[in-house]
């Protein structure tokens, strides 16, 4: 359990924005996927199996809380570490980037944000995003394409 | 992989993400609950159950009361949320778009993937719809008798397939179907929606619905449609075969 908690949790807070409905969201969702074991297919993967049961519940609750149109997501300013030497990712993007590129893809709707933090924020391939948002590889593709298109559009590219 | 691509790779190990709590403790306390003895689970279940029938009734009747407490009800693969105001419905919808793939009843028997239940007379139209559902319809699109429809359960890690909105017009009694909890609702019209496999609601799906009867029986979800008082609307749910 203590082996996916980490990815579940990120998964469900980037979904719902909130902390505490990231929190519900595991605990129900791996409760939910014990109860479901016998229905796991023998030879899938496991762990989009369960970020698929995990960020359902964060959906629900994303849609209880009418919080659809807010990501919440902050960056953590990584580089004010008292003059350290950047990170390589601190260093792709300085302050302002990173939050023009968050406040980007916040302005995007709900399914494009979906993919797009399955692929590049969890680091989910193609096949594993599909078995979490429940959709086809070949959706998966194209989506992320019009999203990419999209975000361009949204921070001027 | 393009550097916008790259881009949000790097964004996404900066963001600020809490700590993952340990949610051992209590993920083990509730599989404890669940591993409860079948029996005393459904017991409990039952007893539960006719405990937030009789509590929803009461609170139903103090119009106040029902902002708080009870917003949601669940039912196979319907939810119905108790809202204080229903979203606006423009005009009446396409039934014919809502309702899918018109087929013959021969066809939709065949293709369902499950055994139909089936009322006495056959429908004058039937349809293969969003996530398994078929729908019998009595009457015309633009004139609807009745409106039956099925679909299988969601599995475990599935959206719902349909909400309903009900707001303070709307009476919400418990009821049962061969033993099966159901729920009537009557009076102003609700609002209606399918959902997709992803839980986004379709949008030219959104419509208002008439009195109904929403049960669960074998590994399904059933509903009757039209104008009907609860015991007519029982009365032919208890007839479908």
């Amino acid at each position: 359990m203590r082996a996916y908690q980490a990815i579940a949790f990120r998964a469900a807070y980037l979904l719902t924005g909130s902390a505490a409905d990231a929190e519900d969201a595991v605990q129900v969702g791996f409760v939910k996927a014990w109860s479901a074991l016998g229905r796991f297919r023998r030879g899938a993967e496991f762990r989009p199996w369960l970020l698929r049961i995990v960020v359902n519940e964060a959906h629900n609750r994303r849609r209880s809380a009418q919080r659809r149109e807010s990501l919440a997501m902050r960056a953590a300013f990584a580089d004010a570490s008292g003059g350290a030497v950047p990170s390589p990712e601190a260093a792709t993007l300085d302050r302002e980037g990173r939050q023009a590129l968050v406040d980007a893809v916040n302005r995007l709707d709900e399914r494009d944000r979906d993919v797009l933090a399955c692929r590049y924020f969890l680091e989910l391939s193609e096949r594993e995003t599909a078995e979490v948002l429940g959709v086809r590889h070949g959706t998966v593709k194209s989506r992320t394409a019009r999203a990419l298109d999209r975000l361009r559009v949204e921070v001027g590219e | 992989m393009s550097e916008l691509e790259q881009r949000l790779v790097a964004l996404g190990r900066v963001l600020d993400v809490p700590e993952p709590p340990d949610v051992a403790s209590r993920v083990l306390a509730g599989i404890g609950e669940a591993r409860t003895p079948l029996r005393r689970r459904r017991r409990l279940v039952l007893a539960l159950a006719a405990l937030a029938v009789a509590a929803l009734l009461a609170t139903l009747a103090i119009p106040d009361a029902r902002s708080a407490l009870f917003r949601f009800l669940q039912i196979g693969g319907a939810r119905i949320e108790l809202v204080d105001d229903l979203p606006e419905v423009a005009g009446p919808a396409e039934l014919e778009l809502v309702l899918g793939k018109r087929v013959s009843l021969a066809e939709a028997r065949s293709e369902a993937g499950f055994d139909l239940l089936e009322l006495d007379e056959e429908p004058d139209a039937v349809f293969l719809g969003e996530r398994g559902t078929v729908w019998f319809l009595y009457g015309t699109p633009d004139a609807v008798r009745l409106l039956a429809s099925q679909t299988p359960d969601v599995r475990i890690d599935e959206p719902f397939v349909l909400k309903k909105l009900a707001a303070s017009g709307t009476r919400v009694e418990g009821a049962s179907v061969r033993d099966s909890q159901a729920y009537f609702l009557s009076g102003e019209p609700h609002v209606v929606m399918l959902l997709d496999e992803l839980g986004e609601e379709i949008p030219e799906s959104l419509r208002l619905a008439r009195d109904v009867l929403v049960w669960e029986e074998r590994g399904r979800t059933l509903r009757l449609e039209g104008d009907l008082t609860l015991d007519e609307a029982l009365e032919l749910a208890d007839s479908m075969r």
